[in-house]
C-alpha cells in the first residue's frame, strides 16, 4: 500500500451476540476482532501479546471454537456467537474453572490466564473429561512465559472434575 | 512454652499456601494492564528507531510527519528538558539518540497521534539521513585496539577477577585436568505482556506514569534526571505487570511516556509491538567461557582457571552485574581453593544485554556443571558422588573467600534428588531403537541480593484508627507473588489472616523503596524490611496493651485485631482501642522498616569479600531420550530440589520452580535470539505446553538464621540448573558432548553423528 493512502475504507455494520447480549456496531473492515472488542467494545479482559497469531493471549470463543482474535477481521464475527473472559466469568461453569486457576497456583503475572481460561472453557464444554494430553492440545496455542503449563494443567484437570454434570448442561 | 489456648489462637500464615494476590482480579479480565488504561483525550505514541547498527544521524527531517493528519507532535532529544542520559548501572543510554546510533532499534525520536494509527503512519514519513560508522559484533574483536569506538570512552565495559590460592602449582597437582571451550546465545525474555506505559499530568502538575516495571523507585530517579522534574513532581505507578525477568528493570517506555505528557500535557500510551519487544529491549547475555577445572584421584577439586568474555551489546544495562556475577558463581557451589577467574564485557553493535533472571549464572552453569560431569567421567566417578564431594559445607569458603555460617543446603539438595537419579539409571525406560535414553544432575548456588553493594530495601506497617493494618512497599510484584509472601510475614508477626492486611504496593507516591524486583532479593531483603517494621509496630502494640491490661509486657500475645494476656485469655485490648491510646499519647501508628544484607565489597584485584549475606542451592536431575535421527530432544522428567531456606508460601515456590525448569528448558534446547535475523514469536520458540516434562518440585528448608522465618529466595535459582541437567543428560545418551546453548537440532544430530562415528 503506499504510503500517502488516504482513502477511508467503508465501514461496515456488524451484529453478534457478544457474552449473551445482541450487539451491533459499525467497523472498518480491515480492522481485527480483537481491536473492536478491547478499544471499541471496552471488553479489555482478552490481550494482545503478539498480534500475529503465535501466543494465545488474545483467544476468543466464536461459536464455541477457540480462535485468535488477533487474526480474526471484525467482520468475521458477524452473525456468530462470541465470548471473551469477561462473559465466561458470568457463568457458573467459568467460574469453576477461575476458582480451580486460582487455587493450583495456575495464576502468575495473569497476562495469558484470559486466553488459557478461553481455550479450558471450549475444551471442557466439548469434551468434559479430558485426558491429560486432550488438556495439552486445548492448550498448546497459548503460551505462558511464567510458566505455569503444569499448575494450569492441574486447575482444569480439577475443574473437570468438579464441574458437575449440572454445571456441564450450563456450559 | 506456649499454652494450648495459646497454640488455638496461632494463625501461622508464614508456610501455607496462600492464593497469590491479585488472582481473581486477573481470573475475571479486570486487571488493568497498562495497555488497558483508558482516559479521556489519550494520545499515542510510537518511536522511531534506527535502521543502522553504527552511524551518525546526519538529519531528522519531522515536517512531513507533522503535518500529517493527527499527528501531536514528533519530539527528539532536542525537546528533553533533562540530561539525556539514563542507565541502571552505566548511565550510557539515551531517551533519544543525539548525533549517533549504535545499533539497530535504538529510539531517535517519538511521535505522537490522536489515534494509535495516527502516531504510526506520521512515524514512517519522519526522515532519518545517516552517515554508516564501521560496527563491531564480536566482543572480542571489540576489545582490541583498532576496533570501531562504540561509546567515547571505548568499548571496554569492566571486568572482575577472583584470584586464590596458586592455581598453576595446583594444575600441576591434579591428577586430572580438564579444559573446554563453552558458548552460549543471546535470548529473549519473551513475557506475554509486551512493555507499556502510560502518563498523565494530574493536578498538582505530577508526571505520573503507569508503568510495567521490576524497579519503580529507580524508574523514577532516571526520569526526573531525563525531564530535569524535583522528585516530588514525579510519580511511577507500577501496574499489573505481565512477566518481566529482568528485562522490565530497564526503562523502556516510562521515560517516553514522561516526556510526551510532560510535553502535550495531555494523557500518552505507549505498548510496544511484540517486535519492539524483541529489537528494542534486553537480552540474556552471550558468554563465551574457557574453562579449566583440575581434581584429585578422589575426585577433589583443586583448582579453576576460567575466562568470560560477554557481549553487553550497544548499552550496559546491568552488565557490570553480570560480569561481576558470573565471576563469583565460576566455582558453582563447591570449594575449590586454588582459583584464577577473569570475567571481561565488551560494548559492540549488538542489542544491548542486560538482567535475564540469573545475571549470568545459568551461562556459568552450564561450563561448570559439564566440566564436573567431564572430571567425574575422566575419573570413572558418580557425577552425583563428585558433586557431594565438593559441596560446600557450613564452614567452607566461597570463590571469593566468604567463610559460610549457615543455611548451606547444597547437599541435602543432591541427596533430595539422588534416589529419582539412580532409580532413572537402574530403569531407562524401553524405547525404539533410534532413542537414547540419558541421565543428567546439575547444581548451582546463587546469592541473594546484589553483588557486594548496598541494596537495602525500606517498608511501612501502619495501624490505623479502626484498628486495620495497612502494609506499605515499593516491592514490584510481576507475577511471582512478592506481595503475598510479604503480606505473609507480616501476619506471621501480628498473628492475623494476611488477606485482611491493606496494601500499598510499588508507588512511589505512597511507597519508599524496596529497590529492584531482581536478584531473587524480594523475599529476604524486603521481607527483612517488613518484618523490622511489623515487630516495632508490634513492641508498641504490646507495651500498651499490657499497661492498659495491668499485666506484664511478656504475658502479652496477639490474636486477629487484639493483644491478650496469654494467663487470662479474655483480658485482652482490641488493635483499635490500642490505635486511639496510641494517637493520644503521642505514639506513631506507622512504623519504619529497612533491611540491608551484610555484605562486603569485592577487592578489585583478588576479588575477595563477602558479596551476599546468604545463598540458595539447588541440584536438578534431568531425563531425556534423544532422537539419533532428528536431533530432537525429549524431557521426560526434570527432578528439582531447592533449598530456600524456608517456603513462605509453598505454592508460589512450587510455582517458581515449574516456571524455572520450563525457561530452563528453552534455554537449553531452542531459544536463541540472532540479532538481525529474530523479529518475533514467529522466529522464536519458547516452550509450549507440549514441550514440559514431568517436573517434581522438592523444596528443601535448611533455614537461614538472617532472613524473615528462615526464608532466603528461589526466583532465579529455578531456572539455573535445569540447562546444565539437560545438556548432562544429553550428553549421557550420545557419549558425545554439546558446548554451545541452545543444543537444537542440528546441534544434537551433530553430536549423535559424532557419537556413531567414535
Ligand atoms: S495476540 Fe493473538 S495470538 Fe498473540
Ligand atoms: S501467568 Fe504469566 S504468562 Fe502465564
Amino acid at each position: 500500500m503506499p504510503e500517502d493512502f488516504e482513502k477511508e475504507m467503508d465501514s461496515v455494520s456488524i451484529s453478534f451476540r457478544l457474552n449473551g447480549e445482541a450487539v451491533s456496531i459499525q467497523v472498518d473492515p480491515s480492522e481485527s476482532a480483537l481491536v473492536v472488542l478491547r478499544d471499541r467494545l471496552g471488553l479489555k479482559g482478552t490481550k494482545e501479546g503478539c498480534g500475529i497469531g503465535e501466543c494465545g493471549a488474545c483467544s476468543i470463543m466464536v461459536d464455541a471454537k477457540v480462535i485468535n482474535s488477533c487474526l480474526t477481521l471484525a467482520p468475521q464475527l458477524d452473525g456468530r456467537e462470541v465470548m471473551t473472559v469477561e462473559g465466561l466469568a458470568a457463568l457458573p461453569a467459568g467460574q469453576s474453572i477461575q476458582k480451580a486457576f486460582a487455587e493450583t497456583g495456575g495464576v502468575q503475572c495473569g497476562f495469558c490466564t484470559p486466553g488459557m481460561l478461553i481455550s479450558s472453557f471450549s475444551l471442557l464444554l466439548s469434551n468434559p473429561k479430558p485426558a491429560r494430553s486432550e488438556i495439552i492440545e486445548a492448550i498448546s496455542g497459548n503460551i505462558c512465559r511464567c510458566t505455569g503449563y503444569v499448575q494450569i494443567i492441574d486447575a482444569i484437570e480439577s475443574a473437570s472434575r468438579t464441574l458437575s454434570d449440572n454445571d456441564n448442561k450450563n456450559l | 512454652m506456649a499454652s494450648n489456648s495459646e497454640k488455638e489462637r496461632q494463625i501461622d500464615p508464614v508456610g501455607q499456601s496462600f492464593v497469590r494476590f491479585g488472582s481473581w482480579e486477573r481470573l475475571a479480565g479486570n486487571a488493568r494492564f497498562c495497555a488497558d488504561i483508558e482516559m479521556e483525550g489519550m494520545a499515542f505514541l510510537v518511536a522511531v528507531r534506527s535502521q543502522r547498527h553504527h552511524a551518525l544521524i546526519k538529519s531528522v527531517n519531522s515536517e512531513k510527519a507533522l503535518s500529517s493528519r493527527g499527528c501531536l507532535g514528533v519530539f527528539t532529544s532536542a525537546d528533553i528538558p533533562g540530561k539525556n542520559r539514563f542507565g541502571i548501572i552505566n548511565k550510557d543510554q539515551f531517551l533519544l539518540a543525539e548525533n549517533k546510533v549504535r545499533c539497530i532499534g535504538d529510539p531517535i525520536a517519538i511521535v505522537a497521534g490522536e489515534t494509535l494509527p495516527d502516531a504510526q503512519k506520521a512515524a514512517r514519513l519522519v526522515q532519518v539521513s545517516y552517515q554508516e560508522l564501521p560496527s563491531v559484533f564480536d566482543p572480542e574483536e571489540a576489545l582490541r585496539p583498532d576496533a570501531p569506538k562504540i561509546h567515547d570512552n571505548g568499548n571496554f565495559l569492566g571486568n572482575r577477577i577472583i584470584r586464590k590460592g596458586s592455581p598453576e602449582e595446583a594444575f600441576r597437582n591434579s591428577d586430572v585436568v580438564v579444559e573446554r571451550y563453552y558458548e552460549t546465545s543471546h535470548v529473549e525474555h519473551c513475557y506475554i505482556e509486551p512493555d507499556a506505559g502510560v502518563a498523565f499530568v494530574d493536578h498538582d502538575g505530577v508526571v505520573t506514569i503507569f508503568a510495567s516495571t521490576q524497579n519503580p523507585h529507580y524508574d523514577l530517579k532516571d526520569v526526573c534526571d531525563l525531564l530535569a522534574l524535583d522528585e516530588s513532581k514525579v510519580r511511577i505507578i507500577q501496574s499489573p505487570t505481565g512477566g518481566g525477568f529482568g528485562s522490565k528493570l530497564d526503562l523502556n517506555t516510562q521515560g517516553f511516556v514522561g516526556l510526551a505528557a510532560w510535553i502535550l500535557k495531555r494523557p500518552v500510551k505507549m505498548v510496544y509491538t511484540r517486535e519492539e519487544a524483541f529489537l528494542c529491549t534486553a537480552k540474556r547475555h552471550p558468554l563465551k567461557i574457557w574453562y579449566k577445572s583440575g581434581a584429585t584421584r578422589d575426585g577433589r577439586l583443586m583448582a579453576a582457571d576460567v575466562r568470560i568474555i560477554g557481549d553487553t551489546g550497544a548499552y550496559a544495562s546491568y552488565g557490570l552485574a553480570v560480569v561481576s556475577r558470573s565471576a563469583v558463581h565460576a566455582t558453582g557451589p563447591y570449594e575449590i581453593p586454588n582459583l584464577n577467574i577473569e570475567s571481561k564485557f565488551a560494548y559492540t553493535n549488538h542489542p544491548m544485554a542486560g538482567a535475564m533472571r540469573g545475571f549470568g549464572v545459568p551461562q556459568i552453569a552450564f561450563a561448570h556443571e559439564s566440566q564436573m560431569d567431564l572430571l567425574a567421567q575422566a575419573l570413572d566417578m558418580s557425577p552425583v558422588e563428585i558433586r557431594l564431594r565438593n559441596s560446600l559445607r557450613v564452614g567452607s569458603q566461597t570463590a571469593t573467600g566468604q567463610q559460610l555460617h549457615a543455611s548451606v543446603g547444597i547437599a541435602k539438595t543432591i541427596e533430595a534428588v539422588k534416589p529419582y537419579y539412580e532409580k532413572a539409571r537402574k530403569q531407562a525406560p524401553a524405547l525404539k531403537p533410534h532413542l537414547k535414553y540419558g541421565v543428567g544432575v546439575a547444581s548451582m548456588l546463587y546469592g541473594i541480593g546484589n553483588t557486594g553493594v548496598q541494596n537495602p530495601s525500606t517498608a511501612q506497617v501502619e495501624l490505623l484508627k479502626d484498628g486495620s493494618i495497612t502494609l506499605y512497599s515499593g516491592a514490584a510484584d510481576i507475577g511471582q507473588g512478592s506481595t503475598t509472601v510479604l503480606a505473609q510475614i507480616a501476619a506471621q508477626e501480628l498473628n492475623m489472616d494476611p488477606l485482611a492486611i491493606k496494601l500499598v504496593i510499588a508507588d512511589t507516591g505512597r511507597t519508599t523503596s524496596a529497590g529492584a524486583t531482581s536478584a531473587s532479593r524480594q523475599t529476604y531483603i524486603s521481607g527483612n524490611a517488613v518484618l523490622d517494621a511489623t515487630k516495632k509496630l508490634k513492641d508498641v502494640l504490646v507495651t500498651h496493651a499490657a499497661s492498659k491490661l495491668k499485666a506484664s509486657r511478656s504475658r502479652m500475645r496477639l490474636e486477629p485485631g487484639f493483644v491478650y494476656d496469654m494467663e487470662n485469655v479474655q483480658n485482652k485490648a482490641s488493635f483499635q482501642e490500642l490505635a486511639s491510646i496510641m494517637s493520644r499519647t503521642g505514639t506513631p501508628l506507622k512504623w519504619q522498616g529497612f533491611f540491608d544484607p551484610d555484605t562486603t565489597p569485592l577487592d578489585p584485584v583478588s576479588g575477595m569479600g563477602k558479596p551476599y549475606a546468604t545463598f540458595a542451592y539447588a541440584t536438578h536431575v534431568a531425563e531425556v531420550a534423544v532422537d539419533t535421527l532428528t536431533g530432537e530432544v525429549q524431557v521426560l522428567r526434570v527432578s528439582a530440589a531447592h533449598d530456600v531456606g524456608k517456603a513462605i508460601n509453598p505454592e508460589n515456590v512450587r510455582g517458581q520452580i515449574y516456571g524455572g525448569v520450563v525457561m530452563g528448558l528453552g534455554f537449553a534446547l531452542m531459544e536463541e535470539f540472532e540479532p538481525g535475523k529474530t523479529e518475533s514469536l514467529k522466529d522464536y520458540h519458547i516452550p509450549t505446553c507440549a514441550d514440559i516434562p514431568e517436573i517434581v518440585p522438592i523444596i528443601v528448608e535448611d533455614f537461614e538464621p538472617t532472613g524473615p522465618f528462615g526464608a532466603k529466595g528461589v526466583g532465579e535459582p529455578a531456572l539455573i540448573p535445569t540447562a546444565p541437567a539437560i545438556l548432562n543428560a544429553i550428553s549421557d545418551a550420545l557419549g558425545s558432548r554439546i558446548y554451545k546453548l541452545p543444543a537444537n537440532l542440528e546441534r544434537v544430530l551433530a553430536a549423535a553423528i559424532l557419537s556413531k562415528e567414535s
